[in-house]
């Protein structure tokens, strides 16, 4: 994950709030994008959950927007997605055809680990305090996030011992 | 920054290059990656879908223009290049891309791309190489490695494989990279700045399939090994420095670019143009072509009748 | 003094026979004669045998002819190379170069006396005029000119344009040689009047081409934007001539790396909304037939020229022959269906070329124009065509109403969908070779599968029905037919005269359109026949076998056919009916009466 042509030392508060906006909806785009893949795989469970996961950034994201909204309204976006790769969205490496729902959250909890480390690293940047605090919410949202998912986890079984590849079917020629 | 169309002015975002159309890629694909790289490169230059001709040829990753809203041909095995070649003539004005995989462009279509490049159309073609033909399920490809076992070399491949990078920059390509989607930005850099590239581009990317790859061949693995050129010092401009690069191909894993020629020399269609122009002047409308066979009388006799 | 005269010419490569040939039509041709000139010549690229017939008429010729009226032969060896091709008849007037110390009366030939042979010293003369011997054919130009009462100043022109870049000595030692044959004839006349009856009608300038030629221009007349090809005998001309030609009209050309690639490339010009063609032989349509099945599932126009030679695989490159009627219509797997048309003659290569550009952009599909070698590399006089009764078809493409909620594969009525291209706003659609829905995307539900190919097939309908692309020549109440195309259909629009002069009753049918089949205009030609012949040139009959397969023909409609390099002669045809007809009589006439 990176972030491309962001001077974080001059990083004001209503393009970290944009960004972090973008940030979620790269994220919110990615988990859909797994659900469907899931869908099409024949995976539902694992599909639940990224969708699941998905109406959550889909939330944070409009939480952010409507306080970026209330401070800097008709003010215009100047950052963009072209800025972003991949800082809370999972990589596209993550996913595989009947993953199990526990692997599926497991990806969900690396990706939010790795978005934790992005405003942990991000912070001794920051000369704008309110964009420090920003961060610093943005950061322990993830530490939140990441428990919830813990939970999600705790409340399934462990995985079995078998690999459903051992039960499906070959990979088919087209 | 925002990017701007050159003809209206307004922003393109990378979800405006992505179709509706749900990849039917195994999850966890390189292509997944490649994709996405692509709709964020073609963002940054900018065209409108509807100027751009994305054409491919068969398998996995020649699925890819179906899930952009440009212009896509998905055509036949090994001749996508021809075809976008044909394109590209017939329309200069258009963004040409090309894309396949390494069977489709380095086995049944190896004979077209010596010729693409020395033919130097404005065209990037990108091949997403991982070394087996995964739509067929699983058989050996030109760049499978020596000794590897697959369907189709059960007891391990006799061949050498070929080197993408090598050939094309032996062929004389203008402009030859190689990106994966281990490294991202990397990978959307290259594929940017080969369309940017006035004439023939060739990208590499070692997308790795994730149901008949081997461990060593997954992303995860990728970003161990992986070294950005960049970084080692090489001179883009010295195609020989290159080519000593290029051969690392199957045991190291370079990215980024490999050669670019610092002056490009002229494309096709430019040439075209020059012809065309030249050309006009002096040509029968085309109601009357049919005068260029007529017998005129020796004293009538003009320049231009047809050589008998 | 006669209408027709055929000429034929043997000599080796070194001997300009050809040239002298192109010389002698180009002139006649300004006079205001019309005539065909073919040529045939062995495997070496130089020097090998060479020969040439040049037919001269005052009335249309539709086919080279038959037997030679008159023979020039510059060496027997080489002339004997030419067999049937040059045919030597109890008519014939032999001349022939005397060095060869051959007896007028001892000629090489088998079984056949000739009007008249004559010795002339060419090679002598041309030495003593010119300086050297390589002047024979302008020699032989001199003494045809003279014995046929041809003016000798268009000639003379002629072989000054040709020679103009190497100065005027050159041209004038030519002239010399030229007068001398032409003092010669006129020293020692033939005891057999050989003489042309002037030109009838008005003498007005004639167009002279051949059929490669004339389908390149046609083809840019009908909009050709781009041609994407490959050398291949006999079809290189065509690209040759659009390497000229197609620049000057905003077009471009790609002679590409193989076969598949220029006729690749000449598909994505159509994607790209251009008119777009390639041109090739036999070998080239067999590589070319998955990118024509691409075409067809793709629903894209594009234009393919079949210049049929002698097969199968490499056959004989320079010969002509009329066996890739099967692969026209069936080639590429899968349930397509395409149009094919033929021309008959250099002068319909015009219009055929034509309307194979219309029809692929009105039904948006690939379809196969079968010119032959014959046709193909022959030349002719042509009258003027008329190019404003030309009408030029445009794919149907969408409106602005039809771009919103785009579907490139509309299932409409006609089965035809707006189409749109690269370029186009709102029309962006993935174009492919794999099963597609209305929008174009990819599917494998057979429900698709069929409604696809129904539409596919479907919109040619109307081609089915189509009887503007047949010629119904002869006497329309006789009962006995013959049908014919490409260039064997000329023999027998020829056949149709000798017939009408025999008091023979023959009606011949040609369809320009191959296939689809048209059932009807079949069917109402051989309901009234009691006997009839499918005539071309191929082993298996392949219009024929084609007809079996699509409608009931009567078992007294049989194949006249033989493999190619074996030109029908309008005699042989004649003769055969002659028996059909003698036949019929004694089998009573009165059972089935004419259709008035």
């Amino acid at each position: 994950m990176s972030l491309r042509g962001i001077d974080f030392t001059a990083l004001v508060l209503r393009d970290a709030l944009d960004l972090a906006i973008l940030v979620e909806e790269e994220a919110e785009e990615r988990y859909r994008e797994f659900s469907s893949q899931m869908d099409l795989h024949d995976t539902p469970d694992a599909a639940e959950f990224f969708r699941f996961m998905s109406r959550n950034e889909q939330k944070h994201g409009a939480e952010l927007a409507a306080r970026r909204r209330e401070l800097f309204a008709g003010e215009p976006r100047v950052v963009t997605r072209a800025q972003l790769f991949d800082v809370e969205a999972p990589d596209y490496d993550a996913t595989r055809a009947f993953m199990s729902p526990r692997a599926a959250m497991q990806v969900a909890l690396r990706a939010e680990e790795k978005a934790y480390a992005f405003f942990v690293a991000a912070l001794p940047h920051l000369r704008d305090a309110g964009v420090r605090a920003l961060f610093e919410e943005l950061r322990d949202e993830e530490v939140v996030h990441q428990d919830l998912v813990k939970i999600e986890l705790g409340k399934i079984p462990p995985d079995p011992d078998v690999d459903p590849e051992d039960f499906t079917d070959e990979p088919l020629a087209q | 920054m925002t990017t701007t169309t050159a003809n209206t002015g307004h922003a393109c975002a990378p979800g405006d290059y992505k179709s509706d159309l749900k990849p039917i890629w195994c999850p966890g694909c390189g292509d997944f990656g490649v994709l996405q790289c692509v709709y964020r490169a073609l963002a940054a230059i900018g065209r409108e879908a509807h100027e751009i001709a994305f054409v491919s040829g068969i398998g996995c990753s020649s699925r890819i223009p179906g899930y952009t809203t440009a212009y896509g041909f998905n055509s036949v095995h090994g001749r996508a290049l021809p075809i976008a070649q044909g394109i590209k003539a017939a329309n200069p004005d258009l963004l040409v891309l090309a894309a396949g995989g390494d069977g489709d462009g380095f086995s049944i279509g190896g004979g077209h791309l010596p010729h693409a490049v020395r033919r130097n159309m404005d065209i990037t073609y990108i091949v997403m190489d991982n070394q087996i033909y995964g739509l067929t399920k699983g058989q050996l490809s030109p760049t499978s490695r020596h000794g590897r076992k697959t369907v189709t070399s059960p007891y391990g491949n006799l061949e050498e494989p070929v080197n993408p990078l090598m050939y094309v920059l032996a062929y004389g390509a203008p402009f030859v990279a190689q990106g994966t989607p281990a490294d991202m930005p990397g990978l959307t850099a290259v594929i940017e700045e080969g369309i940017r590239y006035p004439g023939f581009a060739f990208v590499n990317v070692q997308s790795p399939c994730v149901t008949y790859g081997s461990e060593d061949q997954m992303i995860k693995a990728q970003k161990e090994i992986l070294q950005p050129l960049s970084k080692m010092g090489h001179d883009a401009a010295n195609r020989i420095a290159a080519m000593d690069l290029a051969q690392h191909y199957g045991k190291d894993l370079y990215t980024g670019v490999f050669y670019r020629n610092p002056v490009p020399p002229a494309t096709y269609e430019a040439l075209v143009r020059g012809l065309q122009a030249s050309k006009q002047a002096g040509a029968l409308p085309r109601e009357r072509i049919l005068d260029l066979f007529l017998q005129r009388e020796p004293q009538d006799e003009e320049d231009g009748g047809s050589e008998t | 003094m006669s209408k027709d005269l055929v000429i034929g010419m043997a000599g080796s490569g070194g001997d300009g026979i050809i040239s002298a040939g192109e010389s002698l039509i180009a002139a006649v041709a300004l006079e205001g004669y019309h005539a065909i000139m073919t040529k045939s010549f062995g495997s070496q690229i130089r020097g090998g045998e060479s020969s040439c017939r040049v037919r001269i008429s005052t009335r249309p010729v539709l086919n080279p002819g038959g037997t030679l009226d008159a023979a020039v032969a510059l060496n027997w060896d080489d002339f004997l190379k030419f067999g049937a091709e040059l045919p030597v008849g109890g008519n014939t007037v032999v001349i022939y170069e005397a060095k060869s110390g051959v007896a007028p009366d001892k000629l090489p030939l088998v079984g056949v006396a000739p009007a008249e042979a004559i010795a002339v010293p060419i090679a002598e003369l041309a030495k003593q005029t010119a300086g050297t011997d390589r002047a024979k054919n302008t020699v032989v130009l001199g003494l045809l000119a003279g014995w046929f009462g041809i003016n000798g100043d268009a000639i003379v022109a002629g072989i000054r344009k040709r020679l103009a870049k190497k100065g005027v000595k050159v041209g004038d030692a030519a002239e010399r040689s030229f007068k001398a044959g032409m003092t010669w004839a006129a020293e020692h006349p033939l005891a057999h009047e050989l003489r042309l009856d002037p030109p009838e009608g008005q003498r007005g300038p004639k167009l002279l081409t051949d059929g490669n030629d004339m389908c390149a221009a046609a083809a840019i007349f009908a909009g050709c934007q781009f041609f994407g090809g490959y050398p291949i005998t006999p079809s290189s001309e065509i690209m040759q001539f659009m390497s000229r030609e197609i620049w000057k009209y905003g077009g471009a050309l790609l002679q590409a790396e193989d076969e598949i690639a220029g006729v690749g490339a000449a598909l994505g010009a159509s994607f790209a909304g251009k008119k777009a063609m390639t041109a090739t032989s036999g070998p080239g349509m067999s590589l070319k037939t998955e990118i024509i099945g691409l075409a067809t599932i793709a629903e894209l126009p594009l234009v393919i020229v079949n210049v049929q030679r002698g097969g199968p695989s490499t056959g004989m490159p320079t010969k002509s022959e009329q066996a890739d009627l099967f692969q026209a219509a069936f080639s590429a797997h899968g349930d397509v269906v395409r149009p094919v048309l033929a021309p008959t003659t250099v002068a319909d290569t015009f219009r055929i070329t034509v309307d194979a550009f219309n029809i692929a952009e009105r039904y948006q599909t690939p379809v196969i124009v079968l010119s032959d070698q014959e046709i193909a590399q022959r030349k002719e006089t042509v009258d003027p065509i008329d190019t404003s009764k030309f009408r030029l078809e445009e794919r149907r493409r969408p409106t602005a109403a039809e771009v919103e909620d785009y579907k490139r594969f509309r299932n409409t009525d006609s089965g035809i969908s707006p189409v749109s291209h690269p370029g186009m706003p709102g029309g962006n659609y993935l174009g492919s070779g794999i099963e597609h829905n209305e929008h174009g995307d990819p599917t494998a539900s057979g429900v698709m599968h069929a409604r696809m190919n129904d539409k596919r097939f479907r919109k040619l309908e109307p081609l089915r029905h189509e009887r503007n692309l047949f010629l119904v020549e002869g006497d329309p109440g006789a009962q006995l037919g013959l049908v014919s195309w490409g260039s064997s259909a000329g023999v027998c629009r020829e056949v149709l005269v000798h017939a009408q002069a025999e008091g023979l009753r023959v009606k011949l049918l040609v369809p320009y359109l191959l296939y689809p089949v048209v059932e009807e205009t079949y069917r109402e030609f051989f309901a009234s026949v009691r006997a009839g012949l499918v005539v071309e040139q191929s082993h298996q009959g392949q219009l024929y076998r084609i007809l079996r397969m699509m409608i009931d023909v009567p078992a007294c409609v049989q194949p006249f056919c033989r493999s190619g390099a074996n030109p029908f002669r309008p005699r042989e045809i004649v003769a055969r009916l002659r028996e059909l007809t003698l036949a019929m009589q004694r089998h009573g006439s009165n059972t089935r009466q004419p259709q008035e």
